[in-house]
């Protein structure tokens, strides 16, 4: 793939770099509780959710299933409008169409509103490159560009900066010292960020849904730089996800009702922009002209994988980082890429096509299904999660020890004497290292485990061993098994070839 | 642009052109099935049908948009006649010593003449002419006027449409943003507003629309909830009946 980025720490260092980061804990616990409580509030508050839930997983379902159809739709209908569209298989096409625009604009600055896919190119490194200014406009993204970061939330992309932080780097634009107090601090970023508005010759923006009917792109945003970028500057670039579209106007009332309380629990963001083309001949504000870049990179590798295909309705609300029990610990830089929890988790392998490479971070889930909970299109990532797994183990990325423990473990559990042979083996064998009934020591296969908690014993007498007697206890009180299960179950039995097991 | 530059956005476009079928094709291909051309039958369009029962009478719509857009940080108020209404934003320019304004170039407001009273004031009024120095201007301005197009009550929203006299910038850049509606263009729901602009526009959309619901905001540094950030900080809906 054509991904520059490379991790050089594993998953395990990066999450130990997070877990011994205080104020990055303590900030990632405090604002993923906060916009939980927020959706929750929202989304109570809205009744029927559910229904609301089901209806918006049924349009994002029905546009994938007929995405050639909408998408050539959208083409259509938003080059009748004047848009000049284009298509890349790759980041590196995409990073190619932008640098000859600029070219042909003769670009010496770009101000960017948010954009993910933009992060998937890293745009701001090539577009310096060849020497154009490329500013993020968001606040917390202009944050972290001024640190050299990458976004540890989906929403609020510097959740991990404290505010002396941002006083520090913003002191450092100003060239004078700004005191650490918000207000302050944002009314610098305004008045900055104001300027480079004015002068800058392209804007660029993601898209959260682009319409097939009407050719247009939606925004959503807080804070209005995306309609200053879409408002001030003579070009307009968008880039688009290949799956970002809906079918209609009227579909947009759904995702407008679920994309904002999903996200932080507001009834809508406050601007949520429709733009149809480049302004109009008898406009006097708007872009002049306007690219929207169709980006694939990855995506259409989902489709018709029955296991993954969901992975692409998506509408980037964040709510599934928010509900994860291990985003919440270790925040977003530990998985590496661009996406993080556990949507991030699903599409780095995914997007990236590399499961020996990225495989790792499906591990950072304890597969409890918060995130299927919490989704707003209801995308099974916890299945998504397992099947990354096999997939990894399918592929023989995982370590020959864990590949031999596994085979050692089909050897014993396969027949049941070989089972209590090894139980009875283990019984005695762990005299050495038990402690008050628990294993605490690191030692061999047991340390992967015991490095973070106690392992517990095996007991005295196991379940297994009681059996006769609970049985016996328990005959005349379960009710007796109906025919037809009976039947059943004995007809299981046969097909698998009448194996025993005792 | 330079001759240059047209020929490179000429050559790109040529390029898209030669891609177009294949990327269509192999989505297609990905999906296994022939490509699909024509229009698929889309059962779940839009909002589930509990939802389209919803509806307010007028007073509630006015109530409840007024208690929603307070609630993120917006000022409301209603007048039962253009004097009245005339006389609150000369006041609110007066108390704030504006000097500069911008307006739409609506027949409301050109009937309410609010910079009549105000010899204080620069007003520009949006027009298809004077392109550059309009965007200018309404950096510069204090207080921009709208006449918007819609609200929704339901989330407390303003709809604010582009057009030659109406420019996205007067909603977006001045300090202050004034959106002044009537009462009956007060929907109880977005979908509502979605069905009238199908109505009026087809699939033939103005450039520009845009749906907004209070104060420019963030929360990007520690959670701090800021007010202004890039669009107006102050926020006015001012209802006449």
């Amino acid at each position: 793939m054509s991904t520059t980025f490379n991790p050089t720490t594993t998953i395990k260092e990066r999450a130990r770099i997070s877990l011994n980061d205080e104020f990055l804990r303590n900030a990632v616990k405090y604002t993923t509780e906060k916009l939980r409580t927020s959706k929750k509030l929202a989304s109570d508050e809205l009744g029927n959710w559910e229904e609301w839930r089901e209806r918006a997983r049924q349009i994002r379902l029905h546009t994938i299933a007929h995405l050639d159809y909408y998408l050539s739709e959208f083409v259509k209908n938003a080059r009748a409008n004047g848009v000049h569209v284009h298509f890349a298989s790759t980041a590196r096409e995409a990073v190619d169409i932008t640098l000859k625009i600029a070219e042909a604009k003769g670009a010496k600055s770009v101000v960017k509103s948010k954009s993910m896919v933009s992060e998937e190119l890293h745009i701001n490194h090539r577009l310096e490159e060849i020497g154009v200014e490329a500013i993020e406009t968001d606040l917390g993204e202009y944050i972290i560009q001024l640190a050299g970061e990458t976004p540890s939330h989906i929403i609020i992309p510097a959740i991990h900066k404290n505010k002396q932080q941002v006083a520090d780097l913003f002191s450092e634009e100003a060239g004078e010292t700004l005191p650490p107090e918000t207000p302050i601090l944002a009314g610098f970023a305004r008045a900055k960020l104001r300027e480079k508005f004015l002068e800058a010759d392209i804007g660029m923006t993601g898209c959260n849904f682009a319409i097939a009917e009407t050719g247009s792109m939606v925004l959503f945003s807080n804070e209005g730089n995306a309609r200053m970028v879409s408002t001030v500057p003579k070009t307009q670039i968008t880039y688009m996800g290949m799956e970002r579209i809906i079918p209609s106007l009227e579909d947009l009332e759904v995702m407008a009702t679920m994309l904002p309380r999903a996200a932080t629990g507001q009834k809508l963001t406050v601007y949520m922009s429709a733009i149809t083309g480049p302004r109009r001949p008898d406009d006097s504000d708007g872009p002049e002209e306007m690219h929207i870049i169709i980006l694939d990179n990855g995506r259409s590798s989902q489709l018709g994988d029955p296991e993954f295909q969901e992975v692409l309705n998506c509408i980037r609300c964040g709510a599934c980082l928010n509900a994860c029990p291990v985003y919440r610990h270790v925040g977003g830089h530990t998985y590496g890429w661009v996406y993080s929890g556990p949507i991030g988790a699903v599409l780095t392998p995914r997007l990236n096509q590399d499961t020996e490479k990225w495989g790792e971070v499906a591990y950072a889930s304890s597969l409890c299904g918060a995130c299927y909970e919490a989704c707003p299109v209801k995308i099974p990532l916890h299945d998504m999660l397992v099947y990354i797994r096999r997939q990894k183990v399918e592929e023989g990325h995982t370590p020959a020890s864990e590949r031999m423990a596994f085979k050692g473990f089909k050897y014993i559990m396969s027949n049941h004497r070989r089972f209590k042979r090894t139980v009875n083996l283990g019984r005695t064998g762990q005299k050495v290292v038990v402690r008050d009934g628990v294993i605490t020591s690191k030692i061999g296969p047991l340390k992967g485990w015991t490095e973070y908690r106690y392992a517990p014993s095996l007991a005295e007498h196991s379940f297994r061993d009681s059996w006769r007697n609970l049985y016996a206890e328990l005959e005349g009180s379960t009710p007796d098994m109906s025919s037809d299960v009976m039947k059943r179950l004995e007809e299981a039995k046969k097909k698998q070839g009448g194996r025993r097991h005792e | 642009m330079s001759k240059q530059g047209e020929d490179i956005i000429r050559q790109l476009d040529d390029q898209a052109a030669q891609k177009e079928e294949q990327f269509f094709a192999h989505i297609a291909n990905r999906l296994n099935r022939p490509r699909i051309t024509r229009a698929p039958a889309h059962p779940f369009r839009g909002a589930p049908d509990f939802w389209h029962a919803y509806d307010l009478s007028e007073e509630k719509r006015i109530e409840l948009f007024m208690a929603n857009w307070t609630s993120m940080g917006g000022n409301a108020q209603r007048f039962s006649d253009i004097v009245s209404l005339r006389t609150y934003i000369e006041d609110m320019a007066k108390t704030m010593k504006a000097k500069y304004m911008i307006r739409f170039d609506h027949p409301l407001l050109n009937e309410m003449n609010v910079e009549q009273n105000l010899p204080d004031v620069e007003m520009t009024v949006w027009n298809e002419q004077a392109q550059e120095e309009l965007l200018t201007k309404a950096a510069g301005a204090d207080i921009g006027i709208a006449v918007v197009d819609y609200a929704i009550a339901h989330t407390g929203t303003v709809v604010a449409v582009s057009g030659a006299k109406q420019g996205r910038s007067v909603s977006l850049l001045p300090t202050v943003f004034i959106a002044v509606l009537r009462a009956h263009d007060i929907k109880t729901k977005m979908g509502e507003v979605m069905a009238d602009l199908t109505r009026r526009f087809g699939t033939k959309l103005p450039a520009g629309i845009h749906f907004i619901s209070g104060p420019s905001r963030s929360a990007d540094i520690e959670n701090d909830l800021t007010i202004g950030v890039h669009g107006p900080g102050i926020v006015h809906a001012l209802i006449l009946d």
